[in-house]
């Protein structure tokens, strides 16, 4: 059994979480409260140490980038959020942050989401040096296709359309199975890591 | 007939109480098992193994602590797997809530090192044989600045080092000097990695996923955007047997608790459990319902 | 106007590989960018005391738990802004009482990292009685999704092999074919849409971020 009165500590919280299993109670509650609490006290700390000394606090005061005064008036526009008749300034810093994200993600997603995948889509005779990986190739584009054609002509399912987007809807539910069986994986691995924590490194059972 | 009305409407805490014991009991008396890699786990093991030595291996502990038990476990096999092979690291986070995890997973593999060490050339030492640059915002920065200089972006790390003056950095200046990029995480930042500096430097990307994500990651791999990918803890368990495995190849017989190889057993018997849950439930649901009929 | 500026910018960083625009870009992504996002902390955080404060002010249900955010937010940030994140960088208060210390990466270790992944492992329990109760095979779709989750349950695991030895293998063989094909298929019309998003937000098409109406 732990000699850290750390470990017991966060064997404590964890059983307090737990107990949520049998219904709600206070504990559960005060556990909850307490890393909501505790969370936010961490990113302060890292914004700060980590952002704001070393890219904005320390140019400054050195003299090297005065401009960036500018820059941190408009990051503090943040704060017009919780003033109501000015609140609308928050808008400024969100619009400059959402127009170069979004500016810089539409190139880059357009050749890594869709051309590249696209390249992979399309069977070329290479792909047949092995005949299985041709045939999973060519099993591959034709489910990529039927997949398509499921969503978006799905409200006109006529002629040629319906048995189609019908194979679409079969690889569709595949996909989806393995993803649920998949998702039951992990859930029960994130159980299965607190149960090594309590049993492991606070009881000592498991070596 | 009563019997499956009754077992419909059974109290939920009694199959909480058996997922308890299903995974708890094989916890503490585990069956033996080894783990055999699959292509995505080997591919990852084999380009980490191979790739050229003057090249550093780069972890993006991208995960929080909500999902450490299934991906913490990569992350100790690919220190171990790197460190063991004599491989220099670079490990940052785009997750200010990834930080701590971070610095946990680098002092206790070190210190697994350090402790068996006996010369210089056997420790592993922070600033010459790895270095944590911590985590910055937005990932934008950071997933676009490292493909020119790295110490722009991480001026200090996470000890508050100047990076500029640590050894390492002198040969690792951009994404020109990294193998790999392993981004660990449970969210969708391995495709970040994959749309900013796959596409445009084209620094190969490995993947650790949570099994929730690892299904639509897939066509990722099928590309060949992600140079492998390891899928939740069975991902973890496989990478931690191919590591064995190198370890017994340099000779090296060192016990270290392997916590996704542990897991493996309860692993195997919730899986039938819930798969139990599933028939049951469909039977007593189908016979109810003829009733009703 | 802002937005279409600098989106536009955004996307001629890639396009134009210039020594000028690279400069621009190299600025504006490790200065501009950087201190404006390290401010939008104050969004979440100071929404998160507000909430509380209110729920202190109004007696809310619940509400002496309120006291226990707001203390171990302001504990834990006075901890990490002045005690130091760990003992390799320590800051101007003592984090330790003789041999019992509670720095930030302590705090992180053992409140922070138990209290979420208990949290989260509560999801196996909910997950377990859900596939108890709500997973039906009641027509040829949900069959199919059931047999392709239940041969991933055992393809995962040692037994699978143990049973039937192709098995592990067979449900790679469904993750890398048709679960590839479904994804793939899924992912372009995803990819579609949220680079139509982007362009939306650029043009002013989309103004939902703005919030409510737009005065």
């Amino acid at each position: 059994m732990s000699a850290d009165p750390w470990t017991w500590i966060a064997a404590i919280l964890t059983l307090a979480v737990f107990s949520f299993l049998y219904k709600e109670n206070p504990f559960y509650r005060f556990a909850e409260h307490l890393f909501v609490g505790v969370a936010n006290g961490y990113a302060i700390t890292f914004y700060w140490h980590r952002v704001l000394v070393p890219s904005l606090i320390n140019p400054v005061a050195s003299g090297e980038k005065l401009w960036l005064i500018a820059v941190a008036v408009i990051g503090a526009l943040y704060f017009t959020r919780f003033i109501p008749k000015i609140s609308w300034l928050v808008r400024i810093p969100i619009a400059v942050m959402l127009g170069y994200f979004s500016g810089a993600y539409i190139p880059r997603a357009i050749d890594a989401q869709i051309l590249q995948q696209l390249r992979a889509t399309i069977v070329t005779r290479s792909m047949f040096g092995n005949w299985q990986f041709g045939l999973w190739a060519v099993i591959i584009a034709l489910g990529v296709i039927a997949t398509i054609t499921y969503f978006f002509f799905s409200a006109e399912q006529k002629g040629i359309l319906k048995p189609v987007s019908r194979i679409g809807i079969i690889f569709i539910m595949v996909g989806f199975g393995a993803s649920f069986g998949y998702t039951v994986m992990a859930r029960i691995s994130l159980f299965i890591g607190r149960l090594q924590f309590l049993l492991g490194d606070w009881l000592g059972l498991i070596h | 007939m009563k019997f499956w009305d009754r077992l419909l409407r059974i109290d939920r805490r009694w199959l909480y109480a058996i997922i308890w014991l299903v995974v708890m009991i094989p916890l503490l008396f585990p069956f033996k098992i080894k783990p055999m890699a699959m292509p995505p786990v080997t591919r990852l093991f084999n380009y980490i193994d191979t790739m050229p030595e003057d090249k550093t291996l780069v972890i993006s502990v991208d995960y929080t602590p909500d999902i450490q038990p299934e991906l913490h476990p990569m992350c100790i096999a690919l220190l171990r797997h790197a460190f063991a092979n004599h491989r220099k690291v670079g490990l940052l986070t785009l997750q200010v809530m990834g930080l701590g995890l971070g610095e946990a997973a680098i002092r206790q593999v070190t210190e697994e090192f350090n402790s068996r060490a006996t010369t210089h050339e056997d420790s592993i030492i922070n600033g010459e044989d790895y270095v944590y640059w911590g985590w910055t915002t937005p990932i934008i920065t950071i997933l676009l600045g490292m493909g020119e200089r790295i110490t722009n972006v991480f001026p200090v790390d996470y000890y508050g080092h100047r990076t500029d003056s640590l050894p390492i950095m002198a040969q690792l200046k951009n994404y020109d000097d990294i193998g790999i990029v392993v981004s660990i995480a449970g969210s969708s930042i391995p495709i970040s990695w994959v749309n900013f500096a796959n596409t445009q430097f084209g620094v190969p990307i490995g993947c650790g996923a949570t099994a929730v994500s690892a299904a639509d990651y897939y066509p990722y791999l099928n590309s060949g955007q992600f140079t492998g990918m390891m899928a939740g803890m069975k991902g973890a368990a496989e990478y931690e047997q191919l590591v064995a495995d190198k370890f017994d190849e340099l000779g090296i017989r060192w016990e270290l608790r392997r916590k996704g190889t542990e897991a493996m057993s309860s692993q195997t018997a919730a899986h039938i459990a819930i798969m139990i849950f599933i028939i049951i439930g469909n039977i007593a649901f189908f016979i109810t319902r003829r009733r009703k009929k | 106007m802002i937005v279409l500026v600098l989106g536009i910018f955004g996307a001629a960083a890639f396009i134009i590989p210039h020594p000028i625009v690279k400069g621009i870009d190299g600025t504006m992504r490790n200065d501009v960018l950087r201190i404006i996002t390290a401010f939008s902390l104050v969004l979440g955080v100071g929404s998160i005391i507000q909430h509380h404060l209110i729920k202190v002010r109004r007696k809310a249900e619940h509400w002496p738990f309120s006291y226990v955010t707001l203390i171990a937010l302001v504990a834990s940030a006075i901890i990490g802004l002045f005690g130091g994140i760990d003992p390799a960088s320590p800051g101007i208060l003592p984090t330790h009482i003789g041999g019992f210390s509670f720095h930030m990466q302590t705090l992180y270790e053992n409140v922070m990292v138990p209290l979420a992944a208990t949290m989260f492992a509560l999801l196996a329990f909910f997950m377990a009685s859900a596939a108890y109760r709500a997973f039906r095979a009641r027509n040829l779709e949900a069959t199919l999704l059931l047999i392709a989750a239940f041969i991933l349950m055992l393809g995962a695991v040692p037994l699978g092999r143990m049973l039937i030895r192709p098995l592990p293998d067979f449900a790679e063989w469904i993750l890398t074919v048709p679960n590839t094909a479904a994804k793939r298929g899924i992912m372009f019309g995803i990819g579609l849409g949220s680079i139509a998003t982007s362009l939306k937000i650029i043009l002013g098409i989309e103004r939902g971020w703005l919030g409510g109406g737009g005065k």
